[in-house]
């Protein structure tokens, strides 16, 4: 090969090759890593994209340089050298990707380990994801250990005193362990400032390691299709100082306690995620993948039904009566389960939210 | 060399179709009408028999909709269907000890249009009728894709429902994959595959015919899951989401086993016709790429097809006969659908590239007027992806909750197959380099394929790091990738075989300008479309959202105004296509100097291929080898001395 074409294409090369990295440089490829696990994924990431850019510029150049270099015109009828291959190169290009993957390779497998590393001194939050709600709980710090394939908080002895919220609120630099389980279809939590994202299956735990390192507020998301109402399975996550992680600890534990009235019943409606797909004004819900519940009353009238009757049926076996126009199976059935109690005050707060527009 | 001395049966004479006379003939003897009223018939019987057994069980209800249809109208209705067209008539005779005429020829070649609506044994045909039915369904599914679009374009909902919404995305990607990419390769290798070993026909033409018509019908019950409704579980189809969702979901299930039982019914086809077949002195080491490919391609679909038939079976028996596969009340294992599904679904990925890298080969090589650059290398990596394909499929369950310790043996094995894959796409550049190279247009769709297979396979390096696929994985940034290996990728090279290979199958030459203007408008909105989606994927959208809200609203705009760009750049293609094929200027016989067995014939070729079997002397790319031939056709054999070029 003659050395102008040497150059040429070195050039070409090394031209792509900037091109590449001002575009791996100036575009805001990742949200900003706000966790112990974050920064080693992304130095994964950025080693690969080197790799990866190197590999592009050599393809890209000698592809480009190709195309300029020995095109003929159509009506050229010479064929081009014989050249049938060069054990040489061959060897080389056999060689060189083996190792650049094995060094990818072996960087991924040493982040991998250090994610999968939890320290003695974190805190256990249980994940419980169902179409298309989130609910975050906190088991009391002397909860007992649960059998395989169950949660802390899905104990018995242990739900009362387990603290429920809809929003995952964690501390600043407390490594956290999330044990998480989903009532009915497969789910899945990513909260890409994170990066870390697990499954979450009905017949087994699985689990995530997270040690937030940055104080603000994080979406997070369902990432395995679960139905109809994947796209509106949202929910936050709230890091915050030490002290206001256990203030916020301490309130909601408060509001949590079993009262009565529509108050309660509140509570149940925010906590179990309703409002993640009906409308209800009256608990500033807007969701839409499932009927209005502040037109309870005119559909229990189609249905024939006396207003709390229908609102229990609705709730404990939502297949009963469908509302027209959606569709069925999509409302879990697990709803079922609730506690007397709180199945009680749900429904009165329920009938009295629909009937009066606001009862607050 | 070994002399392989193949007793070829004379074909005497063909007779024309036999003159159809009187409304018995047209009312039973094989074809459309008889399939009309067999179709139905059919249902009827397959309903009956479910009602009887329930009526005998004394199961309520009796008139049960779900097991009626799967029985009656996905199983037994096509089953009619297909006995109506004809396509079990001879084994049927056969069968039942009538008189079979093995030299009747009437369901052979095309002499006028409606012979490609029939049960066809050639080829040829059967070959055109693959890439004309798969076009079909691949704008039905770019058509879903639009949709899809055109809902993503502003944050919240303006055209569809969820339900209507989930149902296109799983649709679309079920009809791109199980009746365009997969299909269409085999159409394509089924025109070109026996006339590029230089054998009459395949080894089971009855079979090859059998295995087209189950394609529509698989299509067609794919299509109509719409009007169930119902599907809309992806076309993974995880469980438990699979076994919640509307009814519509069977369809799926089934439409499944038919285009399977099609693929791997051409697939032993291949198989048996490139083991057996070969002219003589075509030994494995002078098989053009295309061949070498088709066979790893087949090794690959007979052995993987059967997990993915497996478990959809599986799905659908747990909603149709309550069994408890998957069920996690009666002790289903859901994770394990996923292991079955991928088992499938990986080596699936290498059934839509594979059967392109043969297309590439041949393209490239021809265009550059150069030998392939390690002809054995490019062969033997075909094998070693073939082999690894089927040691990576978890990476696709990385973030699944699988056992932790299967991760890293499995982001190994997917990293290796980085190796033999940049083997092809260095060799493939090699073979340009110092070429003479002729701008065409189906060279243009093998460069592009070559740069944009690239990105996608740089873009698979990424999610086979496990930490970045923890990040990265059910994002935007998976669709990114797979739209980069299978629309820059596969598409690209089914267009670069289409465009390549139109001269020979139509015998007419396709508008170059359009082609090109075609490919331009493809690779820049392709781009436009695709590449920005990596972007947002790492920033956080996850894929098969109905509603990405605010936060992607501009990326969105922009990419759903390059997709529209992208939909009607086919609509160029399928002018020029109809065009060139009614009006085009005729072909030569080797309009592009090819050295393959396949331009030594007329354009389109004769009936029976060649009329005398060729005899293989040399390899296939010997461009620019002074003296050097690839074979020797039509008895000027003894005039031409064998040469073998030197290595």
């Amino acid at each position: 090969m003659r050395r102008g074409a040497i150059v040429r294409l070195v050039t070409l090369g090394v031209v792509l090759g900037l091109g590449a990295t001002a575009l791996a440089i100036f575009i805001p490829w990742l949200p900003e890593a706000s966790s112990d696990q974050a920064e080693e994924i992304d130095f994964v990431f950025w080693f690969t994209t080197a790799i990866c850019i190197g590999i592009f510029s050599v393809v890209a150049a000698i592809a480009i340089y190709s195309v300029m270099k020995f095109r003929v015109p159509l009506d050229d009828e010479e064929d081009g050298l014989p050249i049938h291959g060069h054990t040489g190169i061959e060897i080389v290009w056999t060689a060189v990707p083996f190792l650049l993957v094995t060094a990818i390779g072996v960087v991924s497998a040493v982040a991998l380990a250090r994610n999968d590393r939890l320290p003695a001194d974190h805190m256990v939050v249980n994940v419980l994801g169902r179409q298309f709600a989130w609910q975050f709980m906190y088991p009391p710090d002397n909860a007992p250990a649960p059998p395989k394939d169950e949660l802390e908080c899905d104990q018995q002895a242990v739900k009362s005193r387990c603290l429920t919220s809809t929003q995952l609120h964690l501390p600043l630099d407390v490594p956290v362990e999330l044990r998480m389980r989903a009532d009915d279809v497969i789910h899945s939590f990513w909260v890409p400032q994170f990066r870390q994202k697990q499954d979450m299956l009905p017949d087994q735990v699985t689990k995530l390691i997270i040690t937030p390192t940055k104080v603000g507020k994080y979406e997070v998301l369902c990432t395995e299709l679960c139905g109809l109402g994947h796209s509106v399975m949202r929910s936050a996550a709230i890091v915050s100082s030490r002290a206001d992680f256990d203030r916020w600890k301490r309130e909601a534990g408060k509001q949590n306690a079993p009262g009565g009235g529509a108050n309660a019943g509140e509570a149940v409606f925010s906590q179990n995620g309703c409002g993640s797909c009906h409308t209800l004004k009256a608990a500033g819900a807007t969701g839409t993948v499932g009927p209005d519940l502040d037109k309870l009353s005119d559909e229990a009238q189609k249905a024939g039904k006396p207003v709390e009757a229908f609102v229990r049926e609705s709730v404990v076996n939502p297949g009963a009566y469908v509302q027209p126009g959606f569709p069925n199976n999509v409302m879990p059935k697990t709803y079922a389960s609730l506690p007397k109690q709180q199945l009680d005050a749900l429904v009165q707060y329920l009938v009295q939210s629909s009937q009066g527009g606001s009862s607050r | 060399m070994t002399q392989v001395q193949t007793e070829h049966a004379p074909h005497i004479e063909y007779a024309a179709p036999p003159p159809r006379t009187g409304w018995r003939r047209w009312a039973f003897g094989p074809g459309w009408p008889r399939a009309v009223w067999m179709t139905p018939l059919f249902y009827f019987i397959g309903a009956g028999i479910v009602v009887f057994f329930r009526w005998i069980a004394g199961y309520e209800p009796l008139w049960d909709w779900e097991p009626i249809t799967v029985v009656g109208a996905l199983t037994s209705a096509p089953l009619g269907f297909l006995a109506g067209l004809g396509a079990f008539d001879y084994w049927l005779y056969y069968l039942s000890g009538k008189p079979t005429r093995p030299e009747d020829h009437s369901g052979h070649g095309a002499r006028t249009w409606t012979d490609y609506f029939r049960v066809n044994t050639d080829h040829k045909v059967i070959g055109i009728q693959y890439v004309t039915t798969t076009i079909f369904f691949f704008l039905a599914g770019g058509l879903m894709a639009m949709l899809v679009r055109a809902e993503l374009a502003q944050p919240g909902m303006q055209f569809t429902d969820t339900q209507t919404y989930n149902q296109l995305f799983s649709v679309h990607a079920s009809l791109m994959i199980f009746l365009f990419v997969i299909p269409a390769f085999a159409g394509l290798a089924n025109f070109v595959l026996p006339l590029m070993i230089g054998a009459p026909d395949m080894a089971f033409p009855r079979l090859n015919a059998l295995s087209y018509w189950l394609l529509p019908i698989a299509g067609i019950m794919m299509l109509s899951s719409f009007a169930v409704p119902g599907f809309g579980a992806g076309w993974t189809n995880y469980v438990p989401l699979a076994e919640s969702q509307p009814w519509g979901n069977v369809f799926f299930s089934m439409a499944v086993q038919w285009a399977g039982a099609s693929s791997i019914m051409t697939a032993l086809n291949f198989l048996v016709t490139i083991i057996t077949m070969r002219a003589p002195g075509m030994t494995f080491w002078r098989m053009p790429l295309l061949v070498w490919a088709n066979f790893t391609t087949s090794l690959l679909v007979v052995l993987a097809t059967p997990f993915i038939a497996g478990s959809q079976f599986f799905v659908m028996f747990d909603r149709v006969l309550h069994t408890n596969f998957f069920n996690v009340a009666g002790g289903g294992y859901p994770l394990g659908y996923q292991h079955i599904f991928w088992f499938y679904s990986h080596p699936a990925v290498y059934i839509m590239i594979l059967p392109g890298f043969g297309i590439i080969s041949e393209v490239i090589s021809t265009f550059s007027r150069k030998p392939i650059f390690g002809y054995r290398l490019m062969a033997l990596s075909l094998v070693a992806i073939l082999i690894l394909g089927f040691s990576v499929w978890a990476h696709h369950m990385f973030v699944s909750g699988m056992a932790p310790w299967l991760r890293v043996p499995m982001m190994i094995t997917t990293l290796l197959i980085a190796v033999p894959t940049g083997i092809k796409v260095f060799s493939w550049l090699a073979t340009t380099w110092e070429g003479r190279i002729h701008l065409r247009a189906p060279m243009l769709w093998a460069l592009g394929f070559l740069t944009m297979f690239v990105i996608g396979g740089l873009s698979g390096i990424f999610l086979g790091a496990v930490p970045i696929d923890i990040h990265a994985s059910d994002s935007y940034f998976i669709v990114a990738h797979i739209h980069y290996v299978l629309l820059g990728g596969s598409l690209f090279t089914i267009f670069a075989g289409i465009y390549y290979w139109f001269p020979k199958m139509t015998g007419r030459m396709y508008d170059e300008r359009l082609a090109k203007v075609h490919f331009w408008i493809t690779f820049i909105a392709f781009n436009i479309t695709f590449f920005p989606m990596h972007i947002i994927g790492l920033q956080g959208a996850p894929r098969r959202y109905a509603d990405l809200g605010e936060k992607y609203g501009d990326w969105n705009l922009v990419i759903s105004i390059a997709s529209f760009f992208l939909g009607a750049s086919f609509i160029l293609f399928v002018y020029n296509m109809v065009v060139s094929w009614t009006r085009g200027p005729i072909a030569e016989a080797n309009p592009w100097r090819g050295r393959t067995l396949e331009w030594q014939v007329s354009s389109p070729p004769p009936i029976f291929n060649f009329d005398e079997i060729p005899q293989v002397v040399g390899n296939p790319y010997e461009y620019g080898v002074p003296g050097a031939r690839h074979a020797v056709l039509n008895g000027d054999r003894a005039a031409e001395p064998e040469r073998v070029p030197a290595e």
